[in-house]
């Protein structure tokens, strides 16, 4: 009877088992997918609910060096060596990107090498081998890039970086997505397989899935991603600021010879808010990235010649200097208002400052005219054509959507709210969401202890030209060379370089 | 409209299986059309849901810079090109082109300047009437020369604090003494520096180079093809030829090894870069296409030495190579960031030891053959969109000067033989042919 019982109870355990692994697949609705019947490529981008604000403290990189150990290492199946050679005669591969709130595992591949592509693919999410020796290799290229990339090699980067740091500091957000040089050399392959398995769970998990791929594919993936462990669905954190008061200046001080400067401050304003398009086309105005249209970009360079270029930004916008075009599933539920003066002479650096913050201040309090809408706006039309040209932009587009939980496109839906809006849709999104008085700026420049004397006693800053300048412009600038920054001693300080980043 | 076009490059890749006959590789109808005055005009016409590439592939890079003191002036003109014309003022013409929501940007390379914007295609002439005005009647005063002269300097300064900029200058200063190659294309700090004094030097480049004759037009996208020349034709037929070739000095032969080291003043990892002199690009020099593969085989991700320096001795941040494909000969360069000083003369030695195997031992078939399958499928999977097309073709236009040297390059590639990559090595990867420089950070 005993056994009888056992054997009853054993194979009803089975067709328990059976049900949950056999048949059991990632819901349709955890499904974003792009189908372009003919499209000869697929297009794969798999998105966990994960990112940087969910690092342990002490253990700042762990999500950003836990997908790179899925995608630039060894499976339980291949060696990294192994995967390399197979993916070569495809010309495919795939990679992770992570953010402070989304990690995303994206490959590309022709149909006709999908059989072979494909094990590799899912092994990588489904079976990372988690090895010592990959991981030390991954670790010393974040190390490379905190001691040495980041702090020599662009200053403009760094800018950001500490930007970001210093804005966010105290939440998810407030460290940079590689960690910091201490926590990286302390995250260990136990971390890594531990983060992993309570992360990369099948609750937590969006498939994304575009271009021309079958039936069979889909659920494929749906069933193997299925076999990711049970898990809780990572419901995020909304990272909260502190609030900033007056202007705070950090100095990075190192031998620079020009000066790179990054401004900003949290808006609480995302994508999925319908008033975001006003405050988009306001943005595009003042500081469209990398366009000549930029006011900034007009009043800087253009006029002065004094740099490369001047933008603005309503969104986290990571890797400026390498992008036309805004990136995809960087997605964060906090954003922040953010200028990036591109490196000036060190000799005109205050009287930059002060023209950006000038013109900062007229934006917020004038807002734009008639004119500067309509020109903006049809430029917008037109140029949100180019945000997505291929399947695998538009599977990223897709996948933010559902992170915002916008209903339709978003870029469907910018393009209709431009055929809607009015000047005083914009102007009204200006006033709501922007302000000149509380601000965080990030200066990295040599000689930073005279930039702060100069900066709190609002020393004059004449500029003088190489080259000639129209009248007007030289009028503006008697102007500007005295424009006053009120600037508290308490409220700055300076960094030196070599110190970042521990 | 996506299905058109996917439809199209299926036919194409369904053919491309290694050893089959595969000729021609480019996948797209195209039609080239030479105006009187000698403009070259290529157009594509894909699908590509209403969006139109405009290059106007300028063949004046650095390389074409032969006067002394005045290095950096190609560069210069991808800033000037922006000024606008006596029809549309720069204010004016920068108005237009926001209207149109272009995205309109432009790169200068060692032998080419490159012009190009994407837009929908209901604005087409008038992106050909706003191009054609600025190449035939560019118009700047001297105040507004200076000006862009300073932009141009904040560019030098922000690009001077990589490591890559400070070794590869100090490179091509080591490897070259007469071509004009010797010099980057951002120029010699003292030469743009010296820029702003040199105002009527620039109109004197801009008439020189500027001409029908050495710019080739691409146009690919959402276009017919006999309505778009039929518009080139109206507003690109009276510019006038008058092209003026450089006086560029051949680089006499190199006859012993060079070196050098070169210190960064911030803090980096080494960086080894070794280099070899090469040959003018010719996929009809059979010798030439195999050292292009032998830099795959040698130093790619799949190679060897990549897996030995990188995955399994971790001596290496990364490795990576940039072989020649130039109008003039320029350098096959392997370049690594070693981890420690110590380890610098071994990551050397093992460059050089691998480049002695190619030499000695041919290469296994199988992956010369994984190789051409990459090659072909990397090349045809990053035709997706009108601007990667003509982003892809551009620098063999540049070079060649038309678009027949993509089959033709390709056709060569599945020819190449084990013993092919054998006598490449053995001509290309020898002492008296190589410069080798090291940089040091100081911090």
């Amino acid at each position: 009877m005993k056994t009888k019982s056992a054997l009853i109870i054993f194979w009803g355990l089975m067709s328990i088992v059976c049900l949950s692994n056999c048949n059991s697949k990632i819901d349709e609705s955890r499904c974003v997918l792009l189908p372009v019947n003919d499209d000869p490529t697929i297009s794969f981008r798999i998105y966990f609910k994960v990112g940087s604000q969910d690092d342990p403290a002490g253990k700042e990189g762990l999500a950003y060096l836990t997908a790179h150990m899925l995608t630039e290492a060894a499976t339980q199946t291949n060696s990294y060596d192994e995967i390399i050679a197979k993916l070569f005669p495809l010309a495919a591969g795939y990679e992770a990107s992570v953010s402070a709130e989304m990690t995303v595992i994206s490959g590309r591949v022709h149909k006709d090498n999908l059989s072979t592509y494909y094990p590799l693919f899912a092994d990588a999410i489904l079976k990372p081998a988690f090895n010592e020796d990959d991981l030390s290799r991954l670790k010393s290229n974040i190390l490379n890039y905190l001691e040495n990339v980041l702090k020599y090699a662009s200053d403009e980067d760094l800018g950001k970086a500490v930007l970001y740091n210093e804005i966010f500091a105290g939440t998810g957000y407030g460290h940079l997505t590689e960690g910091s040089i201490g926590s990286i050399k302390a995250i260990t392959v136990k971390d890594v397989q531990e983060f992993y398995k309570k992360m990369y769970n099948r609750q937590n998990v969006i498939i994304g899935l575009g271009g021309g791929y079958d039936y069979a594919t889909l659920e494929s993936l749906q069933k193997d991603l299925h076999k990711l462990t049970a898990g809780k669905v990572n419901a995020g954190v909304k990272a909260v600021p502190y609030e900033i008061q007056g202007l705070k200046i950090t100095l990075v001080q190192k031998n620079a010879n020009a000066t790179a400067m990054s401004l900003g401050f949290p808006i609480n304003l995302t994508r999925d808010n319908p008033e975001w398009y006003a405050l988009a086309v306001a943005n595009s105005w003042f500081g469209e990235h990398r366009n000549s249209s930029s006011h900034l970009y007009q009043v800087i360079r253009e006029a002065r010649g004094l740099n490369y270029g001047d933008y603005s930004y309503i969104e986290n916008f990571p890797g400026g200097g390498r992008r036309q075009f805004p990136p995809v599933n960087v997605a964060r539920h906090q954003q922040l208002f953010e200028i990036w003066i591109r490196p000036v002479p060190n000799d005109t650096r205050h009287f930059v400052l002060r023209a950006t913050m000038r013109e900062l201040r007229n934006f917020v309090d004038n807002g734009i005219s008639e004119e500067q809408f309509d020109l903006t706006r049809d430029f917008l039309r037109k140029y949100i054509f180019h945000y997505a040209p291929t399947t695998m932009m538009r599977l990223g587009y897709a996948i933010d959507d559902q992170f915002y939980g916008i209903p339709g496109s978003h870029l469907e839906n910018f393009r209709a709210a431009l055929d809607t809006m009015t000047v005083a849709d914009v102007n009204e999104a200006i006033r709501k969401y922007l302000q000149y008085d509380n601000l965080q700026i990030v200066i990295v420049s040599n000689e930073a202890e005279k930039l702060r004397d100069e900066l709190l006693n609002n020393s004059p800053s004449p500029i003088r030209y190489a080259t000639p300048k129209p009248k007007e412009v030289l009028e503006d600038d008697k102007q500007l060379e005295n424009y006053p920054l009120d600037i508290k001693p308490e409220n700055v300080k300076i960094v030196d370089v070599q110190d970042l980043f521990f | 409209m996506i299905k058109e076009l996917c439809v199209e490059m299926i036919l194409i890749l369904s053919l491309c299986a290694v050893g089959q006959s595969v000729e021609p590789i480019f996948p797209y109808k195209y039609n080239v059309e030479i105006l009187p005055n000698d403009l070259k005009v290529i157009t594509i016409p894909m699908e590509s849901n209403g969006i139109v590439a405009y290059y106007s592939v300028t063949r004046a890079g650095s390389r074409d810079e032969w006067e002394p003191g005045h290095s950096g002036f190609a560069h210069l003109f991808e800033h000037m090109m922006f000024r606008g014309t006596e029809k549309y003022p720069g204010p004016m013409y920068d108005k237009i082109m926001t209207g149109l929501g272009a995205d309109a940007n432009a790169y200068t390379t060692d032998d080419y300047t490159c012009y190009h914007l994407n837009f929908v295609a209901e604005d087409l002439e008038k992106v050909i009437e706003m191009e054609s005005d600025r190449f035939i009647n560019l118009k700047y005063n001297e105040p507004e020369f200076k000006t862009e002269t300073g932009a141009v300097y904040g560019e030098f300064l922000k690009g001077r604090v990589s490591p890559w900029y400070v070794i590869f200058e100090k490179l091509y200063d080591t490897a070259f003494d007469k071509h004009t190659y010797k010099h980057t294309t951002i120029g010699f700090e003292a030469d743009v520096k010296a820029m702003p004094t040199m105002y009527k030097y620039s109109q004197s480049f801009f008439k020189r180079y500027y001409r029908p004759e050495n710019v080739v037009l691409l146009i690919v996208g959402q276009i017919e093809t006999v309505p778009t020349l039929e518009l080139v034709r109206k507003y690109y037929g009276n510019w006038k030829p008058g092209y003026e070739a450089p006086q560029i000095t051949p680089e006499p032969p190199q006859t012993a090894e060079r070196t050098a080291e070169v210190s960064y003043p911030g803090k980096s990892l080494p960086i080894l870069l070794v280099a070899y002199k090469s040959d003018v690009y010719d996929p009809g020099n059979r010798r030439y296409v195999a050292a292009l593969l032998l830099e795959q085989l040698a130093f790619g991700e799949n190679s060897d030495l990549y897996k030995r320096l990188v995955i399994k001795e971790q001596k290496v941040e990364f490795i990576a190579s940039n072989f020649s494909r130039n109008r003039d000969p320029k350098l096959n360069e392997i370049y690594a960031m070693v981890k420690s000083e110590t380890d610098i003369d071994y990551v050397r030695d093992q460059i050089l030891m691998s480049l002695e195997q190619f030499k000695t031992e041919p290469v296994d078939e199988s992956r010369l053959n994984d190789l051409k399958k990459n090659l072909k499928y990397r090349f045809l999977m990053d035709l997706d969109t009108p601007d990667n097309v003509a982003g892809n073709l551009a620098n063999y236009i540049a070079i060649t000067g038309g678009i027949e040297t993509v089959d033709q390059l390709f056709s060569e590639i599945m020819n190449i033989t084990s013993t092919d990559i054998q006598q490449a090595a053995q001509f290309y990867c020898v002492p008296e042919k190589r410069t080798v420089v090291i940089l040091r950070g100081v911090e």
